[in-house]
């Protein structure tokens, strides 16, 4: 093995990458685009529930409620009421009738609308509903005779909710590594189109040798980035080391990647018409972070659920090596296999 | 006697059912220009990648410098130097910055990369992006490349196919500096007048094999047909040919009946081309 030589390779591939104007632009824009989207997402959770409430009568149990986690912000009409509800500033809006009170009096069922926006969940549509019957129970002196007991499955984040920003934070660090693994692919399949590696393998460098430099570059670049990135936005938390070997793991799975893309791929088009659906399956496992509960075990197949699952855990849950050993294992496994199968096709296209 | 730089045993090699190269042999001496001729198709690119190392015989074995290629081929590589058909330069980085990387690949620690782009015709271009150049400057950045580690076997294909003459003319400039030197070159090349002006020995190749081997001269005396070409002046007052062959019992008789009966308005000696070898050998053209 000639280090030298590796040396020059490398030195040679992260020159003509920075030199590449679309893949420079697109690394320091994509890298700048996911740090501002990481700042602009919420950086805490807001669990108030903001109802709006137009109420003709003066109901004590509703206008003075002040529960924890609920805000009843009164306005003067049930236009006005509607108009909040669609501006976004209530999660719902509740509309008394005039004759509540009497109705209630008389053991008849009042009516209470409640407005929402399309996109309000089910489950959000329920809670307020069930509020409502609350109220009306405590506006006549009844009380609800229910007991409640909660069980809380996985961590308890009573009262340390993750922040939106937080929970897109694997997704953004799986996304700086696919860019750079489309910027080697690219890179690789310039250099046989080229008949530059044709050049290079005349000179006394081997194929190892080759594969190796290539190697360095993809992960290098791919890791890099990574690493600054998680820096930027404060992603080391937990387990600074955990983070770095699994970010390391996943640059070296997208440089394997990289390699089987390029194996295909004639041009700049081709690299990218490969590349989109290596994107949209590697991006699926961070899908069940933003949104949990949304996607089953399947996901356990795709190589990247392990990087993902390590970062958010430590990240987020601050687990440790006994905690995430496993994924880790996973991951290299899946890296190894991807690499071997990377280099092996690169390779008769090569030769 | 001079030692073989290049000595090919029952070279074949198979694309899958297609047989390129057919158990062809030959030796080329050190210091000696070997062009390698033929259509396209014929094998010359396929050998010329056994020999480099560059594709793995199917059969037989190349032998540089006295090494196996298959077994040395990295101890080989690194004694030769290759120009390609096709250009095949980093065109993002400038002429100095790809002639320094391969200076590097190739392990020289001093290296003058402007002197050898001022001898390759290229003075003051050096921090040019390749992206820049013209067809024939690409061209000569691609033999400076194929020089700079004073290769003991240079390889060169195609080297001035479709360039301008002054380019053309550089070249072979280039590689007769070259043998000087003490380099053996190994050319091919379907311009047959490039490989009779430049080479010791020629050989043609055929459908995967070598039809004929020698040099210029001998297969001109072996294959070709010397004649005499003529001009006269035609029953209708109109320019008539007219060819005499010589070195045949007939010849003089020929002669003289010509100048007799016939008005000459121009007369030239004509020798074998090694395209008429070729096709007298394989019934074909070269391109």
């Amino acid at each position: 093995m000639n280090w030298r030589i590796i040396g020059t390779l490398a030195a040679k591939d992260f020159s003509l990458f920075f030199r590449n104007k679309l893949f420079a632009a697109l690394t320091a824009i994509a890298f700048i685009f996911y740090i501002v989207v990481y700042f602009v997402m919420p950086g805490t959770v807001n669990e108030n529930l903001e109802i709006g409430l137009y109420s003709p009568v003066t109901l004590p149990a509703f206008t003075e409620m002040q529960e924890e986690g609920l805000e009843v912000e009164m306005v003067a009409s049930e236009d006005a009421l509607k108009e909040g509800v669609i501006e976004g500033r209530y999660v719902a809006g509740v509309s008394l009738p005039a004759d509540m009170m009497e109705k209630l009096a008389s053991q008849q069922k009042p009516t209470i609308s409640l407005y929402f926006t399309p996109d309000v969940p089910q489950e959000m549509k329920d809670t307020v509903a069930l509020i409502i019957r609350e109220l009306a129970y405590l506006q006549t002196g009844q009380s609800l005779n229910v007991e409640v007991t909660e069980e809380i499955l996985g961590p308890d984040m009573t009262g340390t909710p993750i922040p939106p920003r937080d929970r897109l934070r694997p997704l953004l660090a799986i996304m700086i590594l696919m860019v750079e693994m489309m910027g080697l692919a690219s890179l690789l399949s310039e250099e046989m189109e080229r008949g530059t590696v044709h050049a290079l393998l005349v000179t006394p460098m081997s194929i190892k040798e080759l594969f190796i430099a290539k190697g360095i570059t993809g992960t290098g670049l791919a890791f890099g980035q990574a690493v600054l990135f998680m820096l930027v936005v404060g992603g080391f938390g937990g387990g600074p080391l955990i983070i770095l070997v699994a970010l390391l793991l996943g640059a070296v799975l997208v440089t394997g990647a990289a390699f089987l893309i390029s194996s295909v791929s004639k041009d700049f088009m081709s690299v990218l018409a490969w590349s989109i659906p290596a994107f949209i399956i590697f991006m699926v496992p961070s899908f069940s972070i933003l949104f949990p509960g949304t996607i089953t075990n399947w996901i356990k197949i795709i190589p990247s659920y392990y990087l993902v699952d390590i970062v958010h855990r430590v990240a987020n849950f601050g687990s440790g090596w006994g905690d995430v050993w496993l994924n880790l294992l996973i991951l290299l496994g899946f890296c190894l296999v991807i690499t071997w199968i990377g280099i092996s096709v690169l390779r008769r296209r090569v030769r | 006697m001079a030692r073989d730089a290049i000595l090919a045993e029952e070279l074949t090699y198979r694309y899958g059912e297609l047989t390129a190269v057919d158990h062809i042999s030959f030796n080329v001496a050190e210091s000696e220009i070997m062009g390698f001729l033929g259509p396209n198709g014929a094998g010359k690119t396929t050998t010329f990648k056994m020999l480099t190392g560059q594709l793995k015989p199917k059969g037989g074995q190349a032998r540089l410098l006295g090494m196996d290629v298959t077994k040395n081929v990295e101890k080989v590589q690194g004694e030769i130097g290759v120009c390609f058909e096709t250009t095949n330069l980093y065109e993002q980085m400038s002429a100095l910055e790809n002639l320094n990387l391969f200076a590097r690949l190739f392990g020289m620690r001093s290296f003058d990369g402007n002197a050898l782009l001022e001898r390759v015709g290229l003075p003051g271009r050096g921090k040019d992006r390749v992206e820049t150049y013209s067809k024939g400057m690409k061209q000569r950045l691609m033999v400076a490349r194929s020089i700079l580690n004073k290769p003991r076997v240079l390889f060169l294909d195609e080297p001035t196919v479709g360039l301008d003459p002054t380019s053309s003319e550089t070249i072979r400039n280039i590689i007769l500096e070259e043998r000087e030197r003490g380099a053996t070159v190994f050319l091919t090349t379907h311009d047959m007048l490039e490989a009779d002006k430049l080479s010791d020995r020629v050989a043609f190749m055929d459908q995967g094999k070598i039809v004929a081997l020698d040099t210029p001269h001998q297969l001109k005396q072996q294959y070709g047909r010397r004649a005499l070409k003529a001009k006269v002046t035609g029953d209708d007052g109109g320019l008539e040919d007219r060819e005499i062959t010589l070195d045949t019992p007939e010849t003089a008789e020929a002669v003289r009946k010509l100048f007799s009966q016939e008005k000459v308005i121009t007369i030239h000696s004509e020798e074998a081309t090694l395209e008429d070898i070729f096709i007298s050998l394989t019934g074909r053209g070269l391109v």
